[in-house]
């Protein structure tokens, strides 16, 4: 059983087929990572997994249930069970530390006193403890990482994709957030899609690289570890 | 789904507000009394060169006006938004003023100082003033008040659009050129298109203006409209004679579309903070200050001052609002009503142009500014084609017709507020808390709402102001014994004394700024502690 799987998926931005016809499977726990030039389509894979985008056509399912066909999605993006790092991170900046990881809680109308627990939790994972009540402007590049990464990870999702979330990092905390990543991922056992351009990141973060160009896979390698 | 529908909801409101009315008013103009008949037409063309002069006379007021404000908003926009010019901020609020209230209080004020037994005729001798009297009742007035008027139109363009220009290919020119050359060569040459759309929109709002040359005498095709309408009962006659001011609106903004749109949507307005480039005037700096500071004493400062001196006695005050108390507070409900309506549905027209969700945005885009620049009595005219029926009556009878008005012809300011408002919050926000599981209403209230909250703050008190200055639908469609206070104003200028009108023209101007600038200040005051 395959947690996401692409059957032929096609998707056209205006004037130009930026995937094509592109056909993957990624199995449960597997840390899988897309990587390639800009512009070849990675980040598309993760738009048209999170259902931000529908395809032009092909069929795209989510543990075997069909997400999208028929060149369009079937199911709602917030009811996909994915949490999604961007690559600005998207943190809220209205809202505090707490209040950006609740909200997904308070969405699915988790209760006031497991919703606080949650939030304890998946914030001592990431180990912010301290920083509860400020607002993401006032943390630093790194502490930002860990508020989308503790967001993404409140509602313990099966699947986590995360687009170049690191691109803007120094070399040191991208080597200790990448850390993070991998400890996390095997505690939890979620799915990792992981978008980038660097080298490095894709040798040290995927348990899979596939090296895409114009939108299709140009070579798919096992790296052989698994933590 | 819950985003889509809401989303082709609104746009078909809008088509049902806005379009459906002209729709009806252009086929109602060929039935009488429930049969086809081109009889409207045949007395439009037998009276056609009554009807041509008009219309000429229409155009060439609107060319003048279009034409000057052009000349002076684009340098005015220029210096306020790219140079450093002392007071730029205050200067663009002083010069956006005149936008803000119906233009027919400037008319008044001026007239006031240059109108038969006005001040100068106090003063000077009375062939010069009769010729200045002559001067102001005739086209040079009404094109003075109308460019003061629509100025600030083609100011604000130039403005966020000489700040929307890549910095960098203006570093690059400014490498092998001085600034005036960089100017000419770069800047302007690539806001062109925009400057172009401003002077277009100056010449459509000229175009279908009734206040200003009603007040000044000098006869126009919409005032004609409004005559055989108001004064004559005549709705056939009145509806063939709208149809030539829908098709000429209609063919232009067509033009404007093929040819300038893409190139205006290709600049985007700047985002705050972001680096611009700016010219030093250097040595310039206070001449060409004394001269905006002069401009604007002229042509906002005196005629706000005449206002306020003409009706500086407590009896005037008395007797306004003991004459249009009525008028004040309905203008007031159906400003707020009209605003927040407004406000909705313009968020949702926004969000949808600002998606550029195919296929609708480009409609709905052009439909609204569309209905924006038809003049407002051509609006009227088609409401009361569409809504004046038995069964209807009920909508038309009451003051909804008026705010189905509001909604039909300024949704596009929203609308194109929210739009820019929108392209300054991420979209990346918005798709993060659909991941966390909220619905596309619980991001847009939780997310989106409080980061365009300036933006839509912004939206309301326009189209508050705009609700308000109205006077095109509001003179055509307004019930019995609900009409506005610039309707009353107009209505009791023909026998009511000048300190009395000046009194209602100060009562309409401070309920109109009143909310302006106490909004402003909390903003800012919200701003400094943030």
């Amino acid at each position: 059983m395959s947690m996401i799987e692409f059957r032929a998926v096609s998707k056209v931005y205006p004037g130009r087929l930026v995937i094509d016809a592109l056909s993957l499977k990624i199995e449960a726990g597997e840390r899988v990572v897309l990587f390639g030039p800009s512009g070849c389509g990675k980040s598309t894979v993760l738009h048209l997994i999170a259902g931000l985008v529908a395809p032009e056509s092909g069929d795209i399912l989510i543990n075997d249930e069909l997400v999208a066909a028929g060149g369009r999605n079937l199911c709602e993006l917030e009811q996909r069970g994915i949490g999604m790092v961007f690559q600005d991170l998207a943190l809220w900046p209205h809202m505090t530390v707490s209040e950006n990881i609740e909200f997904g809680l308070r969405a699915r109308k988790v209760p006031d006193k497991e919703r606080k627990k949650r939030v304890r939790d998946v914030v001592d994972l990431v180990g912010l403890g301290d920083y509860l009540n400020v607002k993401p402007g006032e943390l630093s590049g790194g502490q930002q990482q860990r508020v989308a990464l503790a967001r993404a990870l409140a509602l313990a999702p099966r699947i986590v994709l995360m687009d170049e979330p690191l691109s803007s990092l120094d070399e040191a905390l991208n080597i200790q957030i990448r850390k993070e990543i991998r400890r996390l991922q095997g505690e939890l056992g979620f799915t990792l899609v992981y978008v980038t351009h660097n080298r490095d990141e894709a040798k040290d973060l995927g348990t899979r690289t596939m090296h895409l160009r114009n939108g299709r896979i140009d070579s798919a390698f096992n790296m052989g570890h698994s933590s | 789904m819950e985003k889509r529908l809401t989303l082709v909801t609104a746009a078909a409101l809008l088509a049902v507000i806005g379009l459906l009315p002209v729709l009806a008013m252009v086929t109602s103009s060929f039935y009488i009394s429930g049969s086809f008949s081109l009889k409207a037409y045949q007395t439009l063309l037998a009276s056609s060169q009554q009807y041509a002069l008009l219309l000429g006379r229409g155009v060439l007021l609107s060319l003048l006006t279009s034409a000057l404000a052009t000349i002076v908003g684009v340098p005015l926009g220029v210096l306020i938004g790219k140079t450093d010019l002392p007071w730029r901020g205050a200067f663009a609020v002083l010069f956006t003023l005149p936008l803000l209230i119906p233009p027919y209080l400037i008319a008044v004020a001026w007239g006031t100082v240059v109108g038969k037994g006005g001040w100068i005729s106090q003063a000077w001798p009375s062939a010069t003033s009769d010729l200045l009297s002559a001067a102001f009742f005739g086209l040079p007035g009404c094109t003075g008040v109308l460019f003061t008027a629509f100025m600030p139109i083609v100011m604000l363009l130039t403005i966020t659009y000489v700040g929307a220009v890549n910095p960098r290919w203006e570093e690059a020119g400014r490498l092998v050129s001085r600034w005036p050359n960089v100017l000419r060569r770069i800047t302007l040459p690539l806001i062109a298109p925009a400057i172009l759309f401003a002077a277009i929109l100056v010449f459509l709002l000229a175009f279908g203006e009734v206040g200003v040359p009603t007040y000044l005498r000098y006869p126009v095709y919409p005032v004609e409209i409004l005559t055989q309408f108001a004064a004559f009962y005549d709705f056939g006659a009145a509806t063939a004679a709208a149809i030539p001011m829908l098709v000429i609106t209609l063919a232009i903004l067509t033009l404007e579309y093929r040819l300038l749109h893409n190139s205006i949507l290709e600049l985007k307005p700047v985002v705050p903070g972001a680096a611009r480039s700016q010219i030093a005037l250097g040595s310039w700096r206070f001449l060409l200050f004394g001269i905006v500071l002069g401009w604007a004493l002229l042509t906002v400062l005196l005629p706000l001052a005449v206002l306020l001196i003409q009706s500086a006695s407590p009896s005037a005050y008395g007797e306004a609002l003991l004459r249009a108390s009525d008028s004040i507070v309905r203008s007031l409900a159906f400003a707020v009503i009209g605003a927040t309506a407004l406000t909705l549905l313009g968020f949702c027209c926004g969000y949808l142009v600002h998606s550029r969700a195919p296929p609708l945005w480009r409609s709905v885009d052009a439909l609204a500014l569309f209905l924006f620049t038809l003049p407002g009595t051509v609006i009227g005219i088609g409401l009361i084609s569409l809504w004046n029926t038995p069964m209807t009556n009920a909508v038309y009878g009451s003051p909804a017709i008026l705010i189905l008005g509001y909604l039909a012809q300024y949704t596009v300011l929203p609308m194109r507020i929210t739009s820019a408002t929108l392209e300054r919050v991420p979209r990346s926000l918005e798709h993060a808390a659909r991941l966390c599981g909220a619905s596309w209403f619980m991001s847009l209230w939780y997310i989106v709402a409080p980061l365009a909250k300036r933006g839509l703050i912004a939206a309301w008190l326009i189209s508050y102001v705009f609700c308000l200055r109205d006077l095109g639908i509001s003179i055509v469609v307004y019930p019995p014994g609900s009409d506005t206070l610039p309707v009353r104003i107009l209505t009791l200028m023909a026998n009511g004394a000048p300190s009395l009108i000046a009194a209602l023209c100060v009562i309409l101007i401070v309920v109109t700024l009143l909310p302006l600038g106490v909004v402003s200040l909390w903003l800012r005051h919200g701003a400094r502690q943030s």
